[in-house]
């Protein structure tokens, strides 16, 4: 048993540093073009500090196991039987140490979701209806519609949105945050534009007959851009 | 249309139950013919027409075809049953990776491949829930206990003739129009559209009928037919994968089916339940939706723990590490797994606020889980390990649950399943549950109890042959779904951006892998059933009481 602890503590090291090598060599997240992109991949990576040392501790006992305690091929050996004391501490350490990580990956999240929330306030309206299977923008402020999302880099957007039929929801991969849009009811969604760039809005809920292509092109431009790009476009 | 359809569906439903056979007793009773109370109460049948031979009972091939009986014939039933419906939704997976081989639509519609995707789920979805319990349960849980029969073996050949018309009424949709809704059947969407719908919603509430009678029929078995001296603590831990999957198929199948029904309902009769526009609620059907379908994981992965935690000790050659306490945490499992839902609804409009206790109780899932993996570890440790295939199959099961769940908690945060949902972050995550989990379980215990099922062993060679390329083969088929998943590759979609089209066609041909695999398992398992080597009636040396008799068991 104790000469164990050091082999399985190198092996669960050595299978997390590969594993962190790799994973972020390829790199899991796409572009983040949102303010609130940042805690998403921040979030992300967190987990990935926790689930890594984990997957690891348990892939190295169970190589472990098997390596140190294979019988002998044709052998009519028995296993050795512990019960009590020898695992009853174990028994309690790993519910308690599963218990304060999940107590404690819970209260990261709900304090990433606040920062990712913010506040109420907003810098610009659009009003998303979706249907099946298209999206259209309206600009309150500038009563105007487009086939074209566009917005300002750097301004707080409260989205609007609703639908006119069935469940659809809102996802632009490099903003992250993904809200649904339902029937009957507004839900609002606030998300603020980092990156100048053109993106694809994707409906993300599977709405029918042609779901595959219900995507619409989504642009972030320099704000004193936003007055003349936004004329070339309205209808 | 759609009701006489809906009635249609009934009537044939009935007519086919006395077509083979189910409503015989009852004809007979109302002839006046004796009917030894025995039979249809709670003790196991011991009268006449359970004698070999007897008129309703025959022996050889036929009962396989009739409404019988006996637990052991009805295990096999469902076993050949599940891998029909396992090659049916195979058939789609083949499908839909042939059309994602490239970017652009190659040979399918969108409509059609949505039709393919729904059929794959509801499919695989079948098979996960049968698999395991109906198949493995039925055969091996009254043996388990030294019990005769199941409490009520009337009841079970019911719950099993209604799959059978429910598998033809869901294929049937690939010429009624189809489904564009998946496996959900997400309202308003399910209220709209052609009938195909309807019927795929008819095929999926016959199987939770056929599901609540099975779990039933479990519950009173286990909790009434255990034989002397065999308190519930001492009960194979299978049993207790069982019955804590019976407990949560009882208080949750009938939400969904009622779920569902609404929905039937507002198809056919033109109720509003989920109309907005007639003050109905969208939302309402996904909380009743989920409500059952996460508990309904746990319906398919606790007795997939069963299954692992049954072997493991056998080719080890121990007791189960902390028994007592791997049974409590099934119960735990099944109480937590009620209060979760909603964390499918992250992204749905519900309220923040709401969001965050079922954060919480998600990620405690992971308590009880993590007693699981303990249980199996330490039941490896200072073993003597054998490395036969089904001892192989436990411990890939042991790998992948390890992914399944380690990747779960990203899906129950709330920040980053804002942008993981119905990505296919979630499609690969919940493949190494299902496949890598549920079904390396199953192929586990097939491995572990064919020779008791059929007398003859299966090729060994063969098993470990299956056994590395599934292996293989789903490890990296699914591995680079999670990266796909984050790079914006939506779930339930025929078509993909080109900076994807790599990734794609790797996929498709990991894919080979696992047809290639499951293959060589049919073959093996034809081959075996036919003219494989006879077995010893206890050839893993097995402590439990299904192995003390001989195989096949005796009637
Ligand atoms: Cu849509
Ligand atoms: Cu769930």
């Amino acid at each position: 048993m104790a000469k164990s602890i050091p082999i399985l503590g190198g092996l669960t090291f050595l299978f997390s540093l590969l594993l962190f090598k790799i994973i972020w060599g390829i790199g899991m997240m796409p572009l983040a073009a949102s303010y609130e992109a940042a805690f998403v991949d921040q979030a992300f990576d967190g987990m990935l500090k926790v689930t890594i040392p984990i997957f690891s501790l348990v892939l190295a006992t169970l190589l472990y196991c098997l390596h140190q305690f294979r019988a002998q091929s044709g052998s009519l050996e028995e296993g050795v039987r512990f019960h009590g004391s020898r695992g009853g501490l174990v028994e309690v350490l790993w519910i308690a140490t599963s218990l304060v990580l999940t107590l404690g990956l819970a209260a990261f999240g709900a304090k990433e979701l606040r920062a990712i929330r913010g506040g109420d306030q907003a810098d610009l309206d659009v009003q998303v209806n979706s249907s099946q299977w298209s999206w259209e923008f309206f600009y309150p402020s500038r009563n105007e519609y487009g086939s074209r999302l566009i917005l300002p880099k750097g301004k707080r957007v409260r989205f609007l949105l609703t639908s006119k039929d069935v469940v659809h929801s809102f996802w632009v991969p490099e903003f992250r945050v993904k809200q649904d849009a339902l029937p009957g009811k507004v839900v609002k969604l606030f998300l603020t534009p980092t990156k100048i760039g053109t993106y694809q809005l994707l409906c993300a809920e599977l709405c029918g007959t042609e779901h595959t292509a219900m995507t619409a092109f989504v642009e972030v431009v320099e704000p004193e851009d936003f007055d003349r790009r936004m004329k070339g476009e309205a209808w | 249309m759609e009701p006489a359809a809906t009635l249609g569906y009934l009537g044939g439903l009935l007519a086919f139950l006395a077509g083979v056979g189910g409503f015989a007793v009852f004809l007979d009773w109302l002839k006046g013919k004796e009917e030894d109370e025995k039979t249809t109460g709670w003790h196991p049948p011991q009268s006449s027409e359970c004698q070999p031979g007897s008129r309703r009972d025959p022996t050889g091939w036929q009962r396989y075809f009739r409404f019988t009986m006996d637990h052991k014939v009805i295990g096999i039933q469902y076993l050949v049953t599940t891998l029909v419906v396992f090659i049916v939704a195979g058939i789609m997976a083949i499908l839909m990776r042939l059309e994602l081989a490239r970017p652009g639509m190659q040979f399918l519609s969108h409509d059609s491949y949505n039709t393919v995707m729904g059929l794959h789920g509801i499919s695989m979805i079948v098979v996960a829930l049968i698999g395991i319990m109906g198949a493995l349960g039925n055969f091996t849980v009254p043996l388990m206990l030294g019990s005769k029969d199941m409490a009520f073996p009337r009841v079970n050949a019911l719950s099993y003739w209604i799959l059978p018309p429910a598998v033809i009424i869901l294929l049937s949709t690939l010429v009624t129009g189809g489904f564009d809704t998946g496996w959900t059947a997400y309202a308003p969407l399910s209220v709209k559209g052609p009938i195909g719908k309807l019927f795929f919603l008819l095929a999926f509430v016959s199987v939770g009928f056929s599901s609540i009678f099975g779990s039933v029929n479990f519950l009173a078995t286990i909790l009434g037919l255990r034989t002397k001296g065999m308190t519930l603590f001492r009960m194979p831990i299978f049993v207790w994968g069982i019955l804590s999957a019976g407990v949560i198929v009882l208080l949750a199948t009938s939400v969904v089916a009622s779920s569902l029904i609404m929905v039937i309902f507002d198809r056919v009769l033109g109720t509003a339940f989920f109309d907005p526009s007639r003050g109905g609620n969208a939302l309402l059907f996904q909380h009743l939706f989920w409500f059952y379908s996460h508990p309904a994981v746990y319906i398919m992965i606790l007795p997939a723990f069963g299954v692992i935690l049954e072997i493991l000790p056998v080719f080890s050659r121990k007791p189960l590490f902390a028994y007592p306490l791997a049974a409590l945490s099934f119960i735990a499992i099944v109480v937590i797994s009620f209060i979760v839902w909603a964390h499918h609804l992250f992204t749905s409009g519900m309220w923040d606020l709401l969001s965050i206790p079922f954060m919480v109780t998600t990620e405690l899932i992971s308590v009880p889980t993590g007693v699981v993996f303990l249980s199996a570890l330490g039941t490896l440790w200072l073993g003597s390990i054998r490395l036969k295939v089904p001892m192989l199959f436990a411990l890939g099961f042991l790998f992948n649950f390890l992914i399944a769940g380690l990747t779960g908690i990203f899906l129950a945060d709330v920040p980053t399943d804002l942008h993981l949902h119905d990505t296919w972050f979630v499609v690969a995550h919940f493949h190494f549950t299902l496949m890598g989990g549920a079904v390396f379980a199953f192929f586990a215990g097939i491995y572990y109890w064919f020779s008791k099922m059929t007398g003859r062993m299966l090729n060994e060679q063969l098993g470990k042959l299956h056994f590395w390329l599934f292996l293989v083969g789903l490890n990296a088929t699914f591995i680079p779904m999670f990266w796909a998943g984050t790079q914006g590759m939506r779930r339930r979609v025929g078509d993909f951006p080109q900076e994807l089209a790599s990734v794609q066609l790797w996929i498709s041909l990991a894919a080979i892998l696992t047809v290639v695999a499951v293959t060589v398992f049919l073959y093996n398992l034809v081959q075996s059933w036919v003219k494989g080597e006879p077995s010893l009636s206890n050839p893993w040396d097995s402590r439990t009481l299904e192995w003390q008799v001989a195989s096949p068991p005796p009637r």
